[in-house]
């Protein structure tokens, strides 16, 4: 993926949430803290959930604003925050949530580039598994 | 193997809400359907799959499918892809 997406400090891997809403709010705040969106940000990714799942397999969501919200995101980013315990993702299990943010078009490429690493089965566990920092920015730099 | 060629009318292109919406279409078909963009072909139910082709709006895809319900089940989907699923959204909120 391209460089400086993901910032060190926006790898979370030991949380846990009661919920899908309070896990979107965990990957909000992750995005706030690195400076890439402000904090309405957040609404507005739960306001796309309740519209429809970012569930896309691999036990894995990608939480994100909507449309409307791009005027709040400062930096393209993303963050990655796991969950060991898991969450109940609309009837899914989801132990990793990969927050994102994107101005104008800039979601599609980083989308992409992000099902390529998880349509990798090994490259996915290795994600959904890892306990170190910089083994989330290996698999996804 | 029928096939269709169809231009993603979408505003924000194939992501995930077009994408999901798509994709959940093409799981009810019960009909195997590809979508292929230059070198790469994926399974139309597939969210992961169909993210990684990374398709804009105005980028042009082949859907194909083979057997009984092939050609329905390709006219369902073009019919899904030549609108703006992202301006549907609009109108749900």
């Amino acid at each position: 993926m391209r460089d400086g997406l993901l910032d060190p400090r926006a790898v979370l891997l030991h949380e846990s949430a009661p919920d899908r809403t309070a896990a979107i709010r965990r990957c909000g705040r992750a995005l706030v803290e690195v400076g890439a969106v402000a904090e309405p940000y957040v609404e507005a990714m739960l306001e796309r959930e309740r519209t429809i799942s970012t569930y896309v397999g691999e036990g894995v969501a990608i939480p994100h604003g909507t449309n409307a919200s791009k005027g709040d995101v400062k930096r393209d980013a993303i963050c990655v925050v796991r969950f060991p315990g898991g969450i109940d993702w609309d009837g899914e299990r989801v132990t990793l949530c990969v927050g994102i943010a994107a101005k104008d078009d800039g979601h599609v490429p980083l989308l992409a580039a992000l099902a390529e690493i998880l349509l990798d089965p090994d490259r996915a566990r290795a994600l959904r598994e890892a306990t170190e920092v910089s083994q989330v920015l290996k698999e996804l730099t | 193997m029928a096939h269709r060629t169809v231009v993603v009318a979408s505003a924000s292109g194939l992501h995930a809400r077009p994408a999901k919406v798509f994709v959940q279409a093409a799981a009810r078909l019960g009909v195997p359907v590809t979508v292929r963009l230059g070198e790469k072909a994926v399974p139309a139910k597939s969210m992961l799959g169909v993210l990684s082709l990374g398709a804009v709006h105005g980028t042009e895809v082949t859907l194909e499918a083979d057997g009984p319900g092939a050609e329905e089940a390709l006219d369902s989907l073009v019919a899904l892809l030549s609108r703006d699923l992202d301006a549907d959204e609009a109108l749900d909120a």
